[in-house]
């Protein structure tokens, strides 16, 4: 951090935007007022796979309001430029309108337009589409693999063959969709050959790009705003194809074009976290050291593009032990293309091993809090660095006083009040977060205000709220006197707001630009003999409330707008920019934690219902505590939800998602969650970013599914090994 | 919640094709679709209601329906399509997009106003069914610059993330507390349960609300 008192940063503030929210004024994309916008409904593919053989759209054209229908008999043909940026996964994506081809259920076939919107949905509706089916492959079960991708060390075989004790288990883990609670959506409008967008994303620089790819348009020629994202958890990572279609029908329509998907659409017009179907092989001594684990990982993906995340990072580096072998094969299937939600990777990973832990824990009698500390790794033992930080430890002896861990029984089904069985279980989670290459500007004005910008996005955590801290420190403003703006690719690029990366990456650019500008503005005081602070040295000299003054001495100063004034400046402004991780890397950089859930399982019927849960995270500094805390709570009921409800059914004889709405996919809802707590340890991680901070967004959902399934077998001792675990499992 | 409205909120046929005084959404769907109209809450894209050639050669314009409301203490008379349902006409045509589309099928709860003080999933409500209804949306609900208390209090407790649900719970809350549902957080969470929070920010919404409640 910089020498620079901190008055904002650690304090537990209220969201800067919050007014905007509980207003309804904040504006979402599909809230922009946007002259002479009409409204485009996309009609989805009804089969799984095969070709159009016909396209009758004489009754939706028939209809009042109905502009256009377009579709890939009338669409012009667009130039899809390669675009290996924008978390464009390698392979052939998605080509709106170009060909009679249907890759999977729901793929976008026609687009209809229309003035008003219940012209353009009861258009879709009338759109008569004739296929040419085939039987779709959409079971990770029945379908072939990919090459796998691999990882060794020492012998696992051998290391597994001469354990004296072995667990052989095999999980399954269902889909799960982002289920954010604004759809995605996009207006789109052509001035001449300049495109501006309104779009749902996480990825302003990311959409940006792929647009401009798509229609081979220069990079000044596209502009994408988004203030507000209504959540993600990873679902606006991507451009998806129903952006480029509403920039499509902008043109084709000369109209601005506002397309906002249903939540039907949302299950196959965006992506969702891949079903996996993992089998982990541990070996271990008499005492529970871990001696060898073989992980074989298959993951489904599309069969036009190989999606693949972080899954095998946890098995090589959470627990110390010689002999590991992994592969992760992805299975191609009739399905659209997957995309990374919320803990990518380590979530399902982590669900499997420490799932596993537990049963080994079990066998051999020892408590889950005491085999994890034994198996403790001194090292980073997938790349031999040391850790920046590692505080596991104090995760689990916090979290095991905090909870009352002593008072569970070791012995399943011991605990019982009247109707349900009660049960504690535990998860450790681990996090490697990402830290991408950022810019920002900041501007102090004449009258003492300043205006900090980068082209992030605030999807809830309250991106907002922490850079303005950032901002407002380094600056010496008050945080009423700083505006920090976002959601715009005009203003400094910066990378994805995903895998936890936005306070480290966006953080340090912002940190740095402000510094740069105080700085300036020292400069110009000390140097400038009628300044009070004329001749201090300028490492002398803070800023605190708009007011400059000696460290030693603070009655010896004065204001920015004071010291702007007399020197007849308007402004002072300067970039700054962060330049991505440390490389070669120096130490293993990860979040991590101990997440405690105690469940109540009905005896006779099965349901499992939460009752309380803590989560205790190592993740470096926290900038805002307050709006940090609400993250927490919130990747814990997310990982509730992956635990006990989520899960996306195909039908395998068409591929069509049957439960593709909010009351038959079940997320958590309020009576769902009683009491959740978060505690973050105090500290810093000083690798190779200013401000202390790993990134917590992904590592609080991490382990929390494994702590209640952990703790549903400690209530009943039953090992469901198959998310979501529902009351038919436990029957 | 209620996704009914009052006896009072019905507004007698307008003559479009409707003959039911108080349709329910099933005797809708097949009304409607006898007239060429077939939108009701997230059935309609992809030809799940999809209406018989004839039909639709018989419907030359969209049917619609002058209707006079109250929102937010105004008084608005607008001639909708009969399609419209009461959140797209705050959305679309009344520029008050405080009240959020989330599931268009009355399932989450984000687009949650009071039709007479009720609350109502606007989503699943038609425009022109509440002839002298009175609807108070997220808008109407701070005095000037002065927050309702249970705005404030979903800041002061940061009883949400992303904010989109945000408005739905707020005034789902006003409902709630109002119905007197709050007599202890187990009751507060059942009787909120009708508002998915996809950021998870169920502990602080029951907070929030609790606070207000113990206010008045």
């Amino acid at each position: 951090m910089s020498p620079q008192p901190q008055a904002a940063v650690g304090a537990p503030l209220s969201r800067v935007d919050g007014r905007l929210k509980v207003t309804g004024n904040a504006q979402y994309a599909a809230e922009f007022d946007v002259d002479g916008a009409v409204h485009a409904v996309i009609v989805d593919a009804s089969i799984g796979r095969g070709r159009i053989t016909g396209i009758d759209t004489g009754a939706a054209e028939a209809q009042p309001g109905v502009l256009r229908v377009i579709h890939h008999g009338n669409a012009p043909k667009l130039p899809y430029r390669d675009n290996a940026g924008s978390n464009n996964p390698p392979g052939r994506r998605q080509r709106v309108f170009q060909d009679d081809r249907v890759l999977f259920h729901g793929q976008p076939v026609a687009v209809v337009v229309a003035t008003t919107l219940e012209a353009a949905q009861h258009g879709a509706s009338l759109v008569k589409v004739e296929y040419d089916a085939v039987q779709p492959s959409t079971d990770l079960h029945d379908a072939e693999r990919d090459k796998p991708t691999k990882y060794a060390r020492g012998d696992a075989e051998a290391g597994l063959r001469d354990a004296p004790v072995r667990l052989d288990v095999t999980y399954e883990l269902a889909r799960n969709h982002h289920n954010p609670m604004e759809p995605h959506a996009t207006i789109a409008r052509w001035d001449g050959d300049k495109l501006t967008v309104w779009d749902k994303t996480q990825w302003v620089v990311g959409t940006h790009d792929e647009l401009a790819a798509v229609f081979d348009l220069p990079a000044e020629a596209v502009r994408v705003i988004n203030p507000f994202v209504g959540g993600g958890f990873g679902s606006g990572l991507r451009c998806w194809p129903h952006s480029v279609v509403a920039a499509l029908a902008a043109r084709e329509t000369k109209r601005p074009v506002k397309l906002v998907l249903s939540r039907k659409q949302m299950y196959f017009g965006t992506g969702f976290r891949p079903s996996y179907e993992y089998r982990l092989r541990l070996g271990s001594d008499g005492r529970g050291r871990l001696t060898a684990a073989i992980h074989d990982i298959d993951a489904e993906t599309s069969s036009y593009e190989t999606f693949t995340e972080a899954v095998m990072g946890a098995g090589q580096m959470t627990y110390s032990m010689p002999n590991v072998r992994q592969a992760y094969r992805t299975v191609p299937l009739d399905v659209n293309t997957p995309i990374w939600m919320r803990g990518p990777g380590f979530a399902s990973a982590s669900f499997v091993i420490e799932s596993a832990m537990d049963e080994l824990a079990h066998k051999l009698g020892v408590d889950p809090i005491e085999l994890r500390r034994r198996n403790e790794p001194n090292e980073d033992e997938s790349s031999n660095l040391p850790f920046s930080t590692r505080r596991l430890r104090e995760c689990y002896t916090v979290g095991a006083r905090e909870f009352g861990w002593q008072r569970r029984s070791a012995r399943p089904r011991s605990r019982r009040e009247g109707d349900w069985l009660i049960g504690l279980g535990m998860a450790a989670g681990v996090y490697d977060p990402g830290r991408y290459p950022a810019q920002a500007r900041a501007r102090l004005d004449a009258d003492g205000t300043a205006v900090v910008e980068a082209a992030t996005s605030d999807m809830g955590p309250g991106t907002y709220t922490s850079q303005t801290q950032v901002a407002a420190d380094a600056l010496g403003l008050t945080m009423r006197t700083v505006t920090f703006r976002l959601g715009d690719s005009l203003y400094p690029q910066t990378g994805p707001h995903g895998g936890s990366s936005t306070m480290a990456s966006v953080g340090t650019a912002v940190h740095d630009a402000c510094n740069q500008v105080r700085r300036q503005a020292i400069k110009l005081a000390v140097e400038d003999r009628e300044s009070p602070l004329y001749g201090v040295k300028a490492d002398d000299v803070v800023v605190r409330g708009g007011r400059l003054h000696m460290k030693d001495n603070p009655a010896r100063g004065e204001t920015y707008r004071t010291l702007l004034a007399r020197n007849d400046r308007t402004h002072l402004e300067a970039g700054g920019s962060y330049t991505g991780p440390p490389s070669p890397a120096r130490h293993s950089y990860h979040a991590y934690n101990a997440t405690f859930a105690e469940v109540a399982v009905d005896a006779t019927l099965g349901l499992v219902r939460v009752r309380r849960m803590l989560g205790v995270y190592d993740a470096g500094r926290i900038i805002s505590p307050k709006l940090a805390d609400s993250q927490a709570i919130g990747g814990i009921v997310g990982g509730i939800g992956t635990a006990l409800l989520e899960h996306t059914a195909t039908d395998h004889r068409d591929g069509r998602i049957v439960n593709a709405n909010l009351a038959d996919y079940l997320v958590p809802v309020n009576a769902d969650v009683p009491d959740v707590r978060a505690i973050y340890l105090d500290g810093e991680d000083n690798d190779g970013n200013a401000l202390g901070v790993k990134g917590l967004g992904e590592v609080v959902q991490v382990g929390v599914a494994a702590a209640i399934g952990n703790a549903v077998f400690n209530a009943t001792g039953r090992r469901v090994r198959e998310l979501p675990i529902t009351a038919e499992a436990l029957l | 919640m209620s996704t009914e409205l009052p006896e009072s909120a019905v507004p007698p046929p307008t003559g479009a094709g409707e003959s039911s005084p108080a349709p329910t959404r099933r005797t809708f769907i097949a009304t409607s679709t006898a007239v060429g109209g077939a939108v009701v809450a997230g059935g309609a894209i992809g030809g799940s209601f999809l209406a018989a050639p004839e039909e639709v050669a018989a419907a030359e314009a969209p049917p619609s329906s002058p209707v006079s409301l109250t929102v937010n203490g105004s008084r608005r008379t607008v001639t909708v399509d009969n399609r419209t349902s009461l959140l797209d006409l705050l959305r679309e045509h009344l520029d008050l997009t405080g009240s959020k589309k989330g599931c268009n099928a009355g399932a989450c709860g984000a687009c949650t106003v009071l039709v007479d003080g009720r609350r109502v999933n606007s989503c699943l409500t038609l425009a022109v069914r509440l002839e002298g209804a009175e609807v108070t949306t997220i808008e109407g609900l701070a005095d000037g610059d002065q927050l309702h208390p249970l705005q404030q209090a979903f800041i002061d407790e940061d009883a949400f993330q992303c904010g989109y649900c945000t408005p739905g719970q707020i005034v789902s809350g006003v409902g709630c507390i109002q119905e007197g549902h709050t007599g202890s957080p187990e009751e507060i969470r059942e009787w909120m349960s009708g508002n998915i929070c996809r950021c998870g920010c169920y502990v602080k919404i029951v907070r929030a609300v609790e606070q207000t409640a113990g206010r008045k």
